[in-house]
């Protein structure tokens, strides 16, 4: 099940597959809870909503407010906050590393993820950032397991 | 004045063929091989848009990208799908379809090269028709995914999620064509100049 930019998604099916293709600047979360049984994704374009709303369509948009749209999920669902699983993939410059310097996008959205779940009192346990390269993330909603894979490279798991 | 999205698209077209012309006659003089470049549809679209024409978002493509300085800021990128671009290298290089098979640095270089020409063209001709001063920077080479590449674009440069301007680009010879998409993404605060283009 793809999940878009700006998007994000929760499930208990074993079948699913979630998955944010592509991700050069933005950053995808994934969150799984071993009790629960549930896995979520969110797919971040950008750093801060500086108390913009993110539109209906994309409650991912901004890093502040995706991490607490997807949390929120797990929440309601009953989930224990210190034992949910999060790992973050991409914020690369697929642009170049001469426009990386100019253009911090990647970093900007990994930071403003970190800073967010740190305010909720959750650690990261793994992370795959930075980086040239575009990466798709896959998340086994059997398993909570993560993969990460690029253009060149067969899927590793995160 | 209102810029309506057809009087852009118009005035773009305008210059895309401006573009195209003079970006044809330096690649002909560059390879030494008649090269003629066409641009039959320009349009606005999404980045999905954008990834679809080059064959979905995680179709993996080769292509550059270079930025826009000066009275307009913003970006522009040469996409091609692989097998388009290894082509696009034969019909550069007078040489017969499927003798590039490989990504290599001449491959890379090749396709940085034209994205230099076939942009800094676009950039020229729309310089000159709205009376302003642009610089565009030196190609880097992008060969991705292609949703990882447009939405770096947008992340950089929209704030509000936005279209893009789509060209299609081909490049044709005495032997046969093949096609890529440029993309012009001006950054927002300096889209209000583009309305000048407009008589």
């Amino acid at each position: 099940m793809p999940v878009g930019i700006g998007r994000l998604a929760v499930s208990r099916d074993p079948a699913e597959v979630l998955v944010a293709y592509g991700l050069g600047s933005c950053v995808g979360i994934t969150i799984f809870d071993p009790e629960g049984r549930l896995s979520g994704m969110a797919h971040v374009l950008l750093p801060a909503s500086d108390g913009r709303a993110p539109g209906p369509r994309e409650p991912a948009r901004f890093a502040d407010s995706a991490v607490d749209a997807l949390l929120k999920h797990f929440i309601e669902a009953g989930s224990v906050k210190r034992r949910l699983i999060v790992k973050i993939a991409g914020g690369g410059s697929v642009l170049g590393s001469a426009n990386a310097q100019k253009f911090k996008i990647g970093e900007r959205n990994a930071e403003a993820i970190r800073e967010r779940l740190r305010h909720h009192g959750i650690s990261l346990v793994n992370s795959e950032l930075g980086g040239v390269k575009g990466r798709t993330l896959e998340m086994y909603v059997a398993s909570g397991k993560t993969f990460v894979r690029t253009a060149t490279s067969p899927a590793t798991e995160l | 004045m209102t810029l309506t999205a057809d009087r852009l698209i118009e005035s773009l077209s305008e210059v895309a063929r401006e573009g195209a012309t003079r970006a044809g006659r330096a690649i002909t003089g560059l390879m030494g091989q008649r090269i003629l470049i066409h641009v039959p549809n320009v349009r606005l679209g999404t980045k999905v848009d954008a990834c679809d024409a080059v064959g979905g978002e995680e179709a993996i493509v080769l292509g550059a990208y270079l930025t826009i300085s000066g009275d307009i800021t913003g970006h522009v990128m040469l996409l091609f799908p692989i097998e388009r671009a290894l082509e696009c290298v034969d019909l550069m290089c007078g040489q017969p379809p499927r003798t590039t098979r490989d990504i290599d640095e001449i491959t890379e270089s090749a396709i940085g090269e034209l994205t230099n020409i076939v942009g800094s063209a676009f950039v020229n001709a729309l310089a000159d028709r709205a009376g302003l001063t642009l610089h565009p920077s030196p190609p880097t080479i992008c060969h991705d995914m292609a949703i990882a590449l447009v939405e770096s674009i947008y992340a950089e440069v929209l704030s509000q999620d936005g279209d893009v301007v789509m060209i299609d680009t081909v490049f044709e010879d005495q032997k046969g064509r093949t096609a890529g998409l440029l993309i012009v993404a001006p950054d927002p605060p300096t889209l209000h100049r583009i309305a000048e283009l407009v008589p």
